[in-house]
């Protein structure tokens, strides 16, 4: 029998323990792909919460009725229905960001994220605590998110969320909001995230 | 005919699937350790892209456009594709024992992944015909193939650098693939 | 309220689902391949995500690997305990022999035992020195010293005596293979823990060259195998060989008689 945590180490594990972009590599597609601003990290990271914490309730409530030949289909096929639903709020109510985000928000449908946590805790765990669990991991990735992608813009743009932070003399460096900016952000948060766990642990 | 070219190009090099459209980093960076595996996973990639950008094609323009319900276009793609891989990994499975040993494992990895569900929202989205899909389906398979190679062989040489201790492994990898896609930004502007 | 639009949403989602579904039902009726039960268990009660963080082709690929002793069940981040408890205990045990089995370590070759032939300042890993010509020690079929096995690991069973030869912990061992793989040599073994009698020596070349560079190379002398009239040991290559299936507790051992010490016996419990 696994031992009980507590509901509050349940959420905070989440956010750096098990982070899941920094510390378990999932869900690096969109980390990599819409964080070319802090707003639109942000936004993922927010439509990431809403599909996860919804998927895991459902998945939690019918957790004793899914046969289990057939749970990774129905995991799917729940998942992309809230994925949809999403997609179609956004576009609806910020269409700007529904176009900067393009197709990734349909991508999160099939991000290690969202399914992973599915058949390791939602199918085998109450409600209460898979909620608590799909948040923690959820805001953990937003959080990252939103880091990764204010640090971009911050140093690709000098703004971070549209507000001019670097001073006038400052030249921006355009790669940082480009692809390889991208990787090399990510790359050198993983690796201070390791050396930040490695002091931590001592 | 040139748009083909066109399209094909595009996907390979200068738009490469995974460097510039960010698709199938986990499979990336998770199956690019060595070398052999990473060429069977981008053949078998290559090979499911290409088979569920014909059929996504046809599901998108016969039932969900003719009854006009785009709004299920995530839901129908990833049933098709999960479907079609599971029945692929049978068949080769049957067929094959060699050939699955070589491809068939990696089809299981490939469902869940961006890089075919990516494919299907991609052709929606640049509205190409039966062909176009098609090319595209094979060319994004021929890129994703080009950059985990790449990225296979680099790996293999980090295996014996002096990484520094806190940068072994992802990160490491991450930054490589940054030093890539910067190189690969050399071809833009090149069609 | 748009009910067309329900309907064939509903119809045609559904008519998808049942057309897939009898497809492949009637797809797996035709198309099954018998394989190892074990792979099929261990895979249960993996994740099944196929996230592939664990560097393998889905959790399908991963489950033969662990039941081919290729891979270690920590590499799966998003495995829970209980799933864990279970899959270590489908793998514990060899299925041929129903034994456990051990690694050992085949040379005794280390610091002032075996010649050195040069000063190494290089890459401080073992398959890094075979890039320049094996590191520092004489020998070329023998161990190179700088602890790959060890860093390879995951059970920390395995680690460097003061003579810089690694020793395998035989309590803590689990068999799990990453060592064996790790060296460049070839110089670890896997035997099941009933195995007792080992060559530590690796060397093939003659008498006089074995000898030449390390003090307790097997030099062929084939002493061992009259010892024992030929049931057991044999000499091939200038190198002893033990055969476990014939050599049994009962024979007399020839581990006094050997002239280098190369030939040793292990305990159930104790080290090499």
């Amino acid at each position: 029998m696994a031992k009980k945590i507590t509901l509050s180490r349940e959420f905070l594990k989440g956010l750096w323990d098990e982070n899941p972009v920094l510390r378990m590599l999932l869900g690096l597609c969109p980390a990599l792909a819409v964080t070319n601003s802090g707003i639109n990290g942000l936004s993922m990271g927010l439509a990431v919460i809403f599909t996860l914490v919804m998927s895991s309730a459902i998945i939690s409530l019918a957790r004793n009725i899914i046969p289990k030949e057939v749970r990774i289909p129905t995991f799917i096929i729940v998942i992309a229905t809230f994925v949809t639903i999403a997609d179609k709020m956004l576009a609806a109510y910020f269409p700007d960001i529904s176009k900067a985000l393009g197709p990734f928000v349909p991508l999160i449908v099939v991000n290690c994220i969202i399914l992973g946590r599915q058949e390791a805790f939602a199918s085998k765990n109450s409600v209460g605590r898979a909620v608590i669990d799909a948040l923690g991991m959820s805001i953990g990735f937003t959080i990252t998110l939103t880091i990764l992608g204010s640090l971009r813009e911050l140093f690709g743009v000098g703004t971070i969320f549209a507000v001019q932070i670097m001073p006038d003399s400052f030249e921006p460096l355009m790669v940082m909001v480009l692809q390889p900016g991208a990787f090399l952000t990510l790359g050198l948060m993983i690796g201070i995230g390791n050396w930040l766990n490695a002091r931590r642990a001592k | 005919m040139v748009n083909i070219f066109i399209i094909f190009l595009s996907a390979v090099i200068v738009n490469n699937y995974v460097l510039v459209n960010f698709l199938g980093i986990c499979p990336f960076i998770g199956v690019s350790k060595k070398i052999s595996p990473a060429v069977s996973m981008g053949m078998a990639t290559t090979f499911v892209m290409t088979l569920t950008s014909a059929v996504s094609w046809l599901i998108n323009k016969y039932i969900l456009e003719g009854l006009n319900l785009q709004f299920l276009q995530t839901v129908s793609f990833i049933l098709v594709i999960a479907s079609l891989v599971q029945l692929v990994e049978m068949f080769v499975k049957k067929i094959s024992k060699p050939l699955y040993d070589a491809l068939g494992i990696f089809l299981p990895l490939i469902t869940t992944n961006c890089a075919i569900l990516g494919v299907a929202l991609f052709l929606v989205l640049k509205e190409y015909n039966f062909i176009e899909s098609i090319i595209f389906g094979f060319s994004a398979g021929v890129g994703f193939t080009l950059a985990i190679v790449i990225m296979a062989g680099i790996r293999e040489e980090l295996e014996l650098a002096d990484v520094p201790e806190y940068f072994k492994g992802a990160a490491i990898t991450m930054i490589v693939a940054g030093c890539l896609a910067l190189a690969f930004m050399g071809f833009s502007g090149l069609i | 309220m748009n009910y067309t639009s329900l309907v064939y949403a509903v119809l045609s989602m559904g008519g998808m689902g049942l057309f897939f579904s009898i497809l492949i039902t009637l797809a797996n009726k035709k198309l099954h391949v018998e394989e190892d039960p074990r792979i099929e268990l261990i895979s249960d009660l993996l994740p099944g995500a196929n996230c592939g963080s664990c560097g393998y082709a889905g959790c399908a690929n991963f489950a033969e690997n662990l039941a081919g002793a290729k891979s270690q069940l920590s590499d799966c981040p998003v495995c829970g305990a209980e799933a864990a408890e279970k899959i270590a205990q489908i793998l514990g045990v060899d299925v041929e022999t129903g034994e456990r089995k051990v690694a050992i370590v085949m040379c005794q070759g280390g610091d002032g035992v075996v010649k050195k032939k040069a000063d190494y300042d290089g890459i401080q890993s073992c398959i890094g020195a075979t890039f320049v010509s094996g590191g520092e020690r004489a020998c070329n079929y023998g161990c190179i010293g700088y602890g790959d096995c060890v860093t390879v690991c995951p059970f920390d069973a395995i680690h460097m005596n003061d003579k810089g030869i690694p020793v395998v912990d035989r309590v803590q061992c689990t068999g799990c293979g990453n060592c064996v793989e790790a060296c460049p040599r070839n110089v670890i073994e896997l035997h099941p823990i009933s195995h007792h009698v080992f060559v530590l020596c690796r060397n093939e070349d003659s008498g006089k060259n074995s000898r030449a560079v390390c003090s307790a190379a097997c030099i062929g002398c084939k002493i061992c195998e009259k010892a024992v009239d030929g049931v057991g040991f044999t000499v091939e290559n200038n190198l002893a060989i033990v055969d476990h299936d014939k050599y049994t507790k009962e024979l007399v051992l020839p581990t006094e008689k050997c002239p280098t010490k190369c030939i040793i016996i292990v305990g159930e419990a104790d080290e090499a």
